[in-house]
This record gives structure tokens, sequence and C-alpha cells, in this order.
């Protein structure tokens, strides 16, 4: 019998075979009347966005934000977004990397997000859409209890989810 | 019992399972499996190559690498697959090929149920056509995706360089050679 090769020559030949795959694609994609950019230009850009809020809304709320803003302090990673919706509405989908503090039941689920809100530079509450003033109440009592940088993001789950933008599902 | 009477019911059962690994080791087998992979792989690479904007949109869509590799990746994936499923058909490098195959039914095994059992997002699969339009499948994707990953292994594991083009080619040299 044929004695094996060792472990170590297939993987060289393997690393030649993806080398080769590499250069071949790359160069048959730069011939190709087909083909596409090296760096494709991938992800969202909102290009119009509009700030409605509720009548209950007062000057001295705590910011309202429009979608592109919650979608800045989405991607600077340093805000937390809160969902205040109930919590089956959260498990079923949410922003991802939402926490969840459904407002109806604050006392319950307000000691378990407190220590994610420790040293949070922004907070931004949302919950369903304009319609839906839990994250005004949700905000306003942040706001009292001290904390800094709190915002509203009235369009909530329905404009984030219309945008395509990342969600997760589950608790 | 007689000791020496091995029939029985866990005899016949003994007798299946030692039959049936037989079968799994035979370089036969490893030769049939090896014909499955490489025309799957050859025949889910071309419309791929074929699309490549079609084909990033999916990869984009698994969410999984960085956006800035989506593109690189969609144009040499399918190349790799294009050669790894040649060079199997032909029994090239078949250790490298089968390990390369193995290692990327793996990795798309990992990603489809990711997405699929994770995420709850049943997406566009991108494993043989390059259209957006074409049905998705989840579960029934990943039964797919482990059959192939065995087939990757047992050709890995025991090919024996068996019915290979090299072998062929130096078999008939070796004839000149002497003659």
């Amino acid at each position: 019998m044929r004695q094996r090769q060792s472990f170590s020559s297939v993987l060289l030949k393997a690393a030649g075979i993806v080398c080769a795959g590499f250069v071949i694609g790359i160069l048959n994609n730069s011939f190709s009347p087909r083909g596409i950019e090296l760096v494709g230009n991938w992800g969202n850009k909102v290009i119009s966005d509009s700030l409605v809020v509720p009548n209950s809304y007062e000057p001295e709320d705590p910011e309202a934000v429009t979608l592109s803003q919650a979608l800045k302090s989405f991607e600077s990673e340093k805000a937390v977004f809160l969902d205040c919706r109930v919590k089956e509405d959260f498990d079923s989908g949410h922003i991802k990397g939402a926490l969840s503090l459904p407002w109806e039941e604050f006392e319950v689920y307000f000691p378990e997000v407190k220590s994610s809100l420790g040293d949070a530079k922004e907070i931004v509450a949302y919950c369903d859409g304009t319609e839906c003033e839990l994250s005004l109440l949700l905000a306003r009592e942040l706001a009292q209890l001290g904390y800094q940088g709190v915002k509203v993001f009235f369009g909530g789950w329905l404009e984030w989810t219309r945008a395509g933008l990342p969600v997760e599902k589950g608790s | 019992m007689d000791p020496g009477r091995p029939a029985g019911r866990k005899g016949v059962v003994e007798k299946q399972m030692k039959l049936l690994k037989e079968i799994f080791r035979d370089k036969h087998t490893a030769l049939v499996f090896r014909m499955v992979l490489g025309l799957t792989f050859l025949y889910a690479s071309l419309d791929k190559i074929a699309y490549p904007q079609n084909f990033s949109q999916i990869v984009y869509n698994y969410k999984i690498l960085p956006s800035f590799v989506v593109n690189i990746f969609a144009i040499t994936l399918p190349w790799v697959e294009l050669i790894c499923g040649l060079f199997l058909i032909g029994g090239i490098f078949l250790e490298s090929s089968s390990l390369l195959i193995l290692i990327l039914l793996a990795v798309f095994t990992i990603a489809t149920s990711f997405n699929v059992f994770i995420r709850g997002i049943d997406i566009q699969c991108g494993c043989f056509t390059a259209s957006l339009a074409a049905k998705k499948q989840g579960a029934e994707l990943l039964f797919r995706d482990v059959i192939l990953l065995l087939m990757s292994v047992q050709v890995f594991l025991f090919n024996q360089n068996f019915a290979t083009l090299p072998g062929f080619y130096q078999r008939i040299l070796y004839r000149w050679l002497l003659k």
C-alpha cells in the first residue's frame, strides 16, 4: 500500500489550491465584463428622514432622534438601546444588542438593566413606532433618575425594520 | 448459549455493521463519493462565476463576513470550488482537495445553521445558483450539507489514490519505459 503523505504537505497543497483560486478569481474578475469591485459598497445609508413626535412631547423632554441619528449612535457602539415594548415583542425581534426594559414592568426589569447603563454615554429608548409613547415615558423616568444622554427614537421598531437595519431575536 | 455458534440476532447485526464499515472504508466507495462531490462542486461553481454581482449580494445577506471582504470572497470562492471539483474528479492532490471541500462544507454548514437556528432568518443559500429568486430551504439544506460533509470525510481518509489521472499517466509512462 502506498505511503500516506505528511499532513503538512497536504496542507501546503491545499493552500496552493486556495491561492490559485484566489489569483484566477481576481484575474477573471478584472477581465470579465460582469466583473465587480474588489471592495463592495455594502451597508445602508439614510438619504432622508423626518422627526415625528407625539403631541405629548414637550420641549424639555429628552432629545428626540431621527432614524439616521439613531443609526449613528448604533454604529458608534457607545449607545445602549432600550426596548420598552413587552417582553414577548422583544423576544420575537429587537434592534441588535438592545436590552429589554418593558415600561409596564419597569420595577421588575430595571435592576437587571441598571448595571449595563452604568457608564453608558448615550441611552436610546424606543418602542413600536411614533404611535407608541412608552419610550418617551421611559426616557423621562431615566432622565429624572439622573442619567445623561437619554434620547428617544420615536421611529422605533417600525422605522428600524423598514430600513432593514440589524436586528436579532431571543432574549 | 453455545459459544461455538456466533449466529443469533446480535451476530447478524455485528456482521452487518462490519460489512457497512468495510464498505465505508472501501476505495471504490471513495471513488463514487469523489465523483459525486466533484460534480456537485463543479456544477455549483459555474453559476456563481458567471454572476458575481448576485453572488456577492447573497454573501452579504449571510451577514457573517465584514463588508469589505464580501466581494473578494464572492469573486474567489467559486474558483476554489471549481478547482477542487476538477481535482476530485481527476484524482489530483486528492487529500488536499478533499480536505478543502471538507472545510468549505463545514463552514457552509455552520453559516447556514447560524442563520437558520440562531438568527432565525431564512436567506438565499447561494449554493448552486446565484439567482436571488431561488427558493429558500433552511433545514433541508443543512441535511444535504451534512451528507456531503460525511462523503468528504470518507474521501479524505480512504481514497487510497485509487483511479486517479496522475496514476494513470504514471502507469503509461512506466510501460513505455520498460518496453
